[in-house]
């Protein structure tokens, strides 16, 4: 029996949709069968071995106003198919149509754990918002561009469904190579096997330098934002003073479920119930593997100084201690997620109305 | 300087009444191994097997990988202070046998990180150590023993398992002599070659194991050594050992350094190896910026470098040591290629740095060693432990050496990364 073909759901805005111009932007979904516009090239790309079984076409303002909301109304048109795979776009330099590519293909690899293939523009804003949930092809900024874009999903989508073991990686995952692929890298690193040891590319490239040669450094020193500390309260003893560490401390059997490493989470401890007066170190664990705990464990007064803090208060130097403890494990995690936290402790803080915050780190 | 090492492939082990050597089949008597690892009174029994590629055998609570070697012209001068009289490592003649590691368990450790290695399946295809015959010894501790002098004697009995089968190929003909001779105070030399200088971070005491560091440099630990200078033949001759647990370094990676080995290969031909300045990663900063300056003068003012190859040890505090490091050399002009491990597999590479200095500008990815990778194996035997032996995973998840399936962090799996630089591995964004 031949092998059945790959079933396609394509996407498309109402522009290429044939639905009309920038008067018919605010269309909600409309699903047609087979392929349409765009579409009936990439059948041609795609050959025998895979079949535009329907496309999807929504308006650039309908789904741009709220893409996450719009992705949603749109995978459950698309899920009735159970396609192999997703192509939305491409959607070269138009940043509404970008979004909505990548919105859709956000929302039907997440719960149909299928390729979701698009294609952008370097400066198309849906390249950065959605690079994580797609694999979104390079593609020049117009439709000129359209056939050898189409081409270049197409490649990377059967590369996609084959299945086939990556030796080039430790990992041995499917992953296709970025710039062989043409594709924008999807915020994910992986070990790759490569001619040379570190050894010899680490002497290579250093005998460049000191030679005034070009040379390229594995990896380029990032862009940080500077952030002023804010000026220093002027009267500890009129303040509430909140107590943040990121060293781990939580009560025995890690309720809830901090990672030791990488860890993407923050949580809070009443402290009058956490960190009593006659604590026992068995109550506690330390959820964060970057440092030898018995210190702690032995008094986390010694990490999360509620000791000192109550001292302070009773003597009228500071005015309270804020009851809840802000508690999150800071190892080796992403700089853009400790942001986040940060952004997200810091809103709840400011409800409280909390005046001023010691971090203590390990 | 003069070191040499004869090394000698080893084809096949086999278990016999003799140990000895022919043929480059090296053949084995347990029982005189077991008595000899048993004369250490800290040990009370140990479990000796011999594994071989293919073998559905998963070996787990590595402490260590040992490569056999011994000395062939000095006495008792093995490992000095683990093993051998104190003397200094590194020069005479050394016999190395290839294509044979010892895989040293403690199966009753009470660390939280112990490497494991699989004989068969992904485990194997990824270490080097898994396209090897083995042996693998697992010593129990004896009644009244401390747990961290237990460790020491644990490791010394990986140590003495690797003299004892390198003596025991005496005669063997050698398949390679690998000449390391360098003389590194000739700053007067008539090279003009570049001189390149080696910083080797070799210690961090952030992890240590009930407060108390590892031995691992001539019988001692390093955790208040000031930075100094080594000659390179100590560290591939026995005066360096690996630490106790394996995070993608043992005593087989030290023995087989990459980047000493790389910066030989090119000496006299495209720089000049101005040796190697060894320094511990620091908890406090103001010693960290004490050594770090101290580090870049001896780098500079007497080794007379012009650059420098900085590598760094597992962990992200001393990340932030070699980056000190590296910019005290700069400062003094002296140029450096400097390691790092992404310590995430998500986001850019340039997030996974932790520290930020323009002149910082050449950072050389040795590997993203939490990257992790799942091991299926049906195991028909698990040495050094149990199918009960917990298998560490940073997540809050339990997971034991017998499941059908474990999920490991590339840096337990002995033999697949290299922090020193001798693995061809680079981390690239997907």
């Amino acid at each position: 029996m031949p092998k059945k073909n790959l079933t396609v759901v394509h996407y498309l805005n109402q522009f290429f949709g044939q639905v009309g111009a920038e008067d018919k932007a605010d269309v909600g979904f409309v699903v047609k069968d087979g392929p349409i516009g765009p579409g009936v090239a990439l059948q041609k790309e795609l050959g025998g071995r895979a079949e535009v079984i329907a496309t999807i076409i929504c308006g650039d303002n309908y789904f741009s106003k709220s893409p996450e909301e719009a992705g949603e109304e749109g995978l459950k048109l698309i899920e009735p198919y159970q396609p192999d795979l997703f192509f939305a776009g491409p959607a070269f330099e138009a940043g509404r149509y970008g979004v909505s590519c990548g919105a859709i293909c956000k929302a039907v690899g997440e719960k149909l754990a299928i390729p979701v293939i698009t294609g952008m523009s370097e400066e198309n804003p849906g390249v950065e918002m959605y690079r994580k949930n797609a694999f979104i092809c390079k593609t020049g900024i117009s439709a000129r561009d359209m056939v050898h874009s189409l081409q270049g999903m197409t490649k990377l989508a059967f590369k996609l469904v084959s299945g086939e073991r990556e030796m080039n990686l430790v990992s041995r995952e499917n992953l296709p190579k970025p710039h062989e692929y043409g594709y924008f890298h999807r915020l994910i690193l992986r070990n790759e096997y490569t001619e040379k040891t570190a050894a010899e590319r680490s002497v290579d490239k250093l005998l460049s330098k000191i030679k005034g040669e070009p040379f390229e450094s594995e990896v380029v020193l990032p862009n940080l934002e500077r952030v002023e500390p804010p000026p220093p309260i002027k009267d500890p003893s009129a303040c509430e003073i909140a107590l943040v560490s990121d060293g781990g401390l939580v009560p025995k059997g890690n309720p809830d479920g901090l990672s030791g490493r990488g860890n993407l989470r923050w949580t809070t401890y009443e402290i009058d119930d956490f960190l009593p007066e006659d604590f026992k170190s068995s109550d506690y664990e330390i959820a964060h593997t970057g440092y030898f705990p018995d210190e702690v464990l032995g008094n986390p007064s010694r990490l999360v100084p509620v000791d000192v803090m109550r001292d302070l208060v009773k003597e009228g130097k500071i005015g309270q201690l804020h009851p809840t403890f802000f508690c999150t494990s800071g190892n080796a995690t992403v700089s853009g997620r400790c942001a986040e936290m940060g952004d997200e402790i810091g809103a709840e803080m400011k409800k409280r109305d909390i005046h001023a915050v010691i971090f203590t780190s390990t | 300087m003069r070191l040499e090492i004869e090394s000698i492939d080893i084809k096949d082990i086999h278990v016999g009444s003799k140990t000895c050597a022919e043929d480059r089949v090296l053949q084995v008597n347990l029982k005189e191994l077991e008595e000899l690892i048993l004369k250490d009174s800290r040990i009370k029994s140990v479990d000796i097997n011999v594994v071989y590629p293919g073998d559905r055998v998963r070996i787990v609570n590595l402490l260590d990988v040992v490569q056999p070697r011994c000395k062939i012209d000095q006495f008792e001068a093995d490992f000095p202070g683990f093993v051998g009289r104190l003397r200094t490592a590194g020069s005479g003649r050394t016999r190395s046998l290839r294509g044979v590691a010892i895989l040293v368990s403690n199966p009753l450790t009470k660390r939280k990180y112990s490497a494991l290695l699989d004989m068969t399946g992904l485990g194997a295809e990824l270490s080097r150590y898994g396209k090897m015959k083995n042996i693998s010894i697992a010593p129990y501790i004896s009644d009244g023993t401390e747990e961290r002098d237990f460790e020491d004697a644990v490791k010394i009995a990986g140590l003495r398992t690797a003299i004892y089968l390198a003596l025991a190929a005496e005669g063997h003909p050698t398949d390679e002599v690998e000449v390391y001779d360098l003389d590194i105070p000739s700053l007067e030399g008539d090279s003009d070659l570049p001189r390149v200088a080696y910083y080797y971070q070799m210690y961090s005491p952030q992890h240590d194991h009930r407060g108390i560091s590892d031995p691992c440099f001539y019988g001692t630990d390093v955790r208040h050594l000031m930075p100094t200078i080594i000659h390179p033949n100590e560290v591939l001759d026995g005066g360096v050992v690996g630490h106790h647990t394996i995070r993608s370094l043992d005593t087989y990676t030290v023995q087989n350094h990459g980047v000493i080995k790389e910066l030989y290969r090119r000496h006299g031909k495209d720089l000049f190896f101005a040796g190697v300045v060894f320094g511990v990663a620091n908890i406090d900063p103001i010693i960290r910026k004490r050594k770090a300056l101290m580090a870049a003068n001896l780098i500079k003012n007497v080794l007379g470098a012009d650059g420098v190859v900085i590598t760094k040890i597992h962990g992200g505090m001393p990340h932030v040591d070699v980056a000190l490091v590296g910019e005290e050399c700069e400062k003094l002009g002296v140029k450096t290629s400097i390691y790092t491990q992404p310590l995430v597999s998500v986001g850019t590479l340039g997030d996974t740095l932790l520290f930020n200095n323009e002149a910082l500008d050449l950072i050389i990815t040795v590997g993203a060693t939490f990257e992790r990778v799942k091991l299926p194996l049906e195991a028909d035997r698990i040495l050094g432990g149990t199918a009960k032996t917990k298998v560490f995973l940073a997540d809050p998840v339990d997971q034991y050496a017998g499941d059908p399936v474990i999920e490991m962090e590339e840096m337990l799996i002995a033999g697949v990364h290299d922090h020193l630089g001798g693995a061809n591995i680079i981390v690239k964004e997907y």
